[in-house]
């Protein structure tokens, strides 16, 4: 494992609504250390993507508050100007977002696209460029890229896309890649050959990778180390072996039962209820306890923090340790408030 | 006496062009596809997008025309009539539909979205109507209060449920689900699969059950069709298409499934690659010289696959 890369020290993101700010991300300290794939998992609206919005400084600068810190080289990231944050994103930290057609300009040429950001951090010649672009498209495994180089996005293939993406992302070697749910949109065959090609391209230039996704069985493929978010929070966090053989917490417990190729037995766990809204979340106490509401108040801690329950696995709040699922699981509930 | 057969099913697109937008071309989307339901079970229909999968499903409820072929219902051609007594075999077969953000409609209530169905097919006083809605909403884990509410004051898993819902009211025989929860997260997909289980014994209903998802696919279904290219590639059992597929299109794709267990990781990432080699490697033996697959051919009592 190399040495530290990424540092992110008790960050908080609040989105503004109305005039109050709320935390979509709270509390969130996680290391990536260089070579290393943290993955975050997480449901839909668990502030995965705040975080990787959060790090790359692409939110919207009046409608949201950051707290914290997020070091990144040592030089913490919050604190930097719009220029100086322009040097390092796109050359030291790459993104490579979720829906391919949506993340490349539909009137310009792929070949432009990709020399874009080489143009903004790199002083290169034409030729150079086109010469570079070449041999990226090459890589991610674009099997004409002479003529990929002149298309447009509307002529290629999802996949083939999704590697123009990477394309990009990679363009000046980051020393950072976050993935936000990088093969969601995605097939199955073609995911595994993205998969292949992160890993290939991880195991050339060392790349620290944050990849972001709701898929176990592509956590259980990709990651070395697994971080398990729910409302905003980071709830467990350990190697991926541990994490999915030994899962401690409620919410990653429930997760994993929920999942058909991951559960056994004919019928799925159903977590109760849904995840609250980002006005309604409570601030305090353990905030999976309304889930799981056949579990004593006593179990949960009143402020549950992050602790190291074993070497290098964390876990919030104790009510693991009293946790199990309900014998006969009635699944269906009124849910409406 | 069949059940519902589709029976050598071609649907074809026209691709026009030239001097007067002749037709020169078809685009086959689904192309000679034989499939055979038997009454409660679940058919599993797989493969990835574009293969024609959601068209078969669509052909069988109506909403595309086949070019060629037959959907046998209850022993009557459904392709052979007319609109008007199409209308009588409606009512048999319903859809639940992908995405549950775009099939219902925003601007009715739900009492008007589940009663749809009733109104087209039963006369029911309003009072009788309004209680078999409230019935359905309690059946699928709805507050019955809430039949005034708009789908956008609900969630997206009680969404798909009032598109179940809807699905139900005039007891259907056989329900096309396509891609019923992959709009979904898991925690929320996990009560959808549940629920449709749990119908499925109540009603005796029989599922088409059309997914990309094979583990999904695999927890559903009793029987299962791989689809490539417009035709069927393999079908079987469940233990069948997993334990001993043939076909070497279906062991890339059950190649291509991430496996959750982290310590099999290199194992399997070693058998997806020899599997990619060997469709590469063996590519003539599994299509023939156009690239077209193959008939299907029976290779023991519920498995075929399509071979030379």
């Amino acid at each position: 494992m190399g040495k530290p890369l990424l540092q992110i020290n008790n960050l908080k993101t609040s989105f503004r609504i109305g005039d109050e700010f709320y935390a979509a991300v709270d509390d969130v300290s996680l290391t990536v250390n260089e070579n290393e794939v943290v993955a975050i998992v997480g449901e839909s609206g668990c502030g995965k993507s705040a975080l990787a919005l959060s790090i790359m400084g692409l939110h919207h600068e009046l409608n949201t508050k950051l707290e914290g810190e997020i070091l990144f080289q040592n030089k913490n990231l919050l604190s930097l100007s719009t220029n100086e944050l322009n040097n390092i994103r796109g050359k030291d930290m790459g993104m490579i977002f979720q829906d391919p057609l949506t993340a490349l300009n539909p009137l310009m040429r792929i070949g432009d696209q990709i020399e874009e950001t080489m143009k903004n951090h790199y002083n290169l010649s034409k030729e150079e460029m086109k010469k570079r672009t070449l041999e990226l498209l090459n890589k991610v495994g674009i099997p004409n890229p002479e003529r990929t180089y002149m298309q447009y996005p509307h002529e290629l293939s999802g996949g083939m896309r999704q590697r123009v993406v990477i394309a990009i992302a990679i363009a000046c070697e980051p020393k950072l890649l976050i993935a936000d749910e990088p093969t969601t949109a995605l097939d199955v065959t073609i995911q595994a050959q993205i998969l292949d090609l992160m890993r290939e391209l991880q195991n050339q230039m060392k790349t620290g990778i944050i990849l972001i996704t709701h898929d176990l069985g592509v956590v259980a493929e990709m990651a070395d180390r697994v971080a398990v978010m729910y409302a905003g929070e980071i709830v467990e966090i350990a190697d991926v072996f541990t994490l999915f053989n030994n899962p401690l917490h409620p919410y990653t417990r429930s997760l994993f039962n929920s999942v058909p190729s991951a559960a056994d037995g004919d019928r799925l766990h159903v977590i109760q209820g849904i995840v609250p809204s980002l006005k309604k979340l409570p601030r305090t106490g353990c905030r999976f306890s309304e889930r799981i509401p056949w579990i004593k108040k006593e179990a949960h801690e009143e402020n549950p923090k992050l602790r190291e329950v074993e070497k290098n696995h964390w876990v919030r709040c104790t009510c693991y340790q009293h946790f199990d699922f309900p014998k006969d699981a009635e699944d269906l509930h009124y849910d409406i408030s | 006496m069949t059940f519902l057969r589709v029976e050598n099913l071609k649907v074809y697109y026209p691709v026009r062009g030239g001097f007067f937008r002749r037709v020169i071309d078809h685009v086959k989307a689904v192309d000679d596809i034989t499939l055979d339901l038997q009454p409660g079970e679940t058919y599993g229909l797989v493969g990835e997008s574009g293969c024609g999968k959601t068209t078969t499903g669509r052909t069988i409820i109506g909403l595309n025309k086949a070019t060629a072929g037959k959907i046998i219902f209850n022993d009557i051609d459904l392709t052979r009539l007319k609109r008007r007594q199409f209308h009588k075999y409606r009512k048999d077969i319903q859809m639940i539909f992908q995405d549950p953000y775009s099939s219902l409609n925003p601007k009715k209530r739900v009492i008007d979205i589940i009663a749809e169905p009733i109104r087209n097919f039963e006369k029911l006083s309003p009072k009788e109507e309004r209680r078999k809605v409230q019935d359905l909403m309690e059946k699928v884990g709805l507050s019955p209060d809430s039949i005034f509410k708009y789908p956008h004051e609900f969630s997206g898993g009680q969404r798909q449920r009032i598109g179940i819902a809807r699905a139900l009211t005039v007891n259907p025989k056989i329900i096309i689900a396509d891609e019923p929860v992959s709009a979904l997260d898991v925690s929320v997909q996990a009560q959808v699969l549940n629920f449709m289980k749990d119908i499925q014994k109540e009603y005796n209903l029989t599922y088409l059950f059309i997914s990309h998802d094979l583990g999904i696919v695999r927890h559903m279904s009793d029987r299962i069709g791989i689809m490539y290219k417009g035709r069927l590639v393999e079908e079987g059992t469940k233990e069948n298409i997993f334990n001993q597929p043939k076909h070497i299109y279906t062991k890339r794709l059950l190649a291509a499934i991430p496996d959750v267990n982290p310590e099999k990781r290199d194992e399997h990432l070693l058998m997806r690659k020899e599997v990619n080699e060997e469709f590469e490697r063996n590519y003539e033996k599994y299509f023939d010289a156009e690239g077209k697959i193959f008939d299907l051919k029976k290779i023991s009592d519920t498995h075929s696959v399509a071979l030379p």
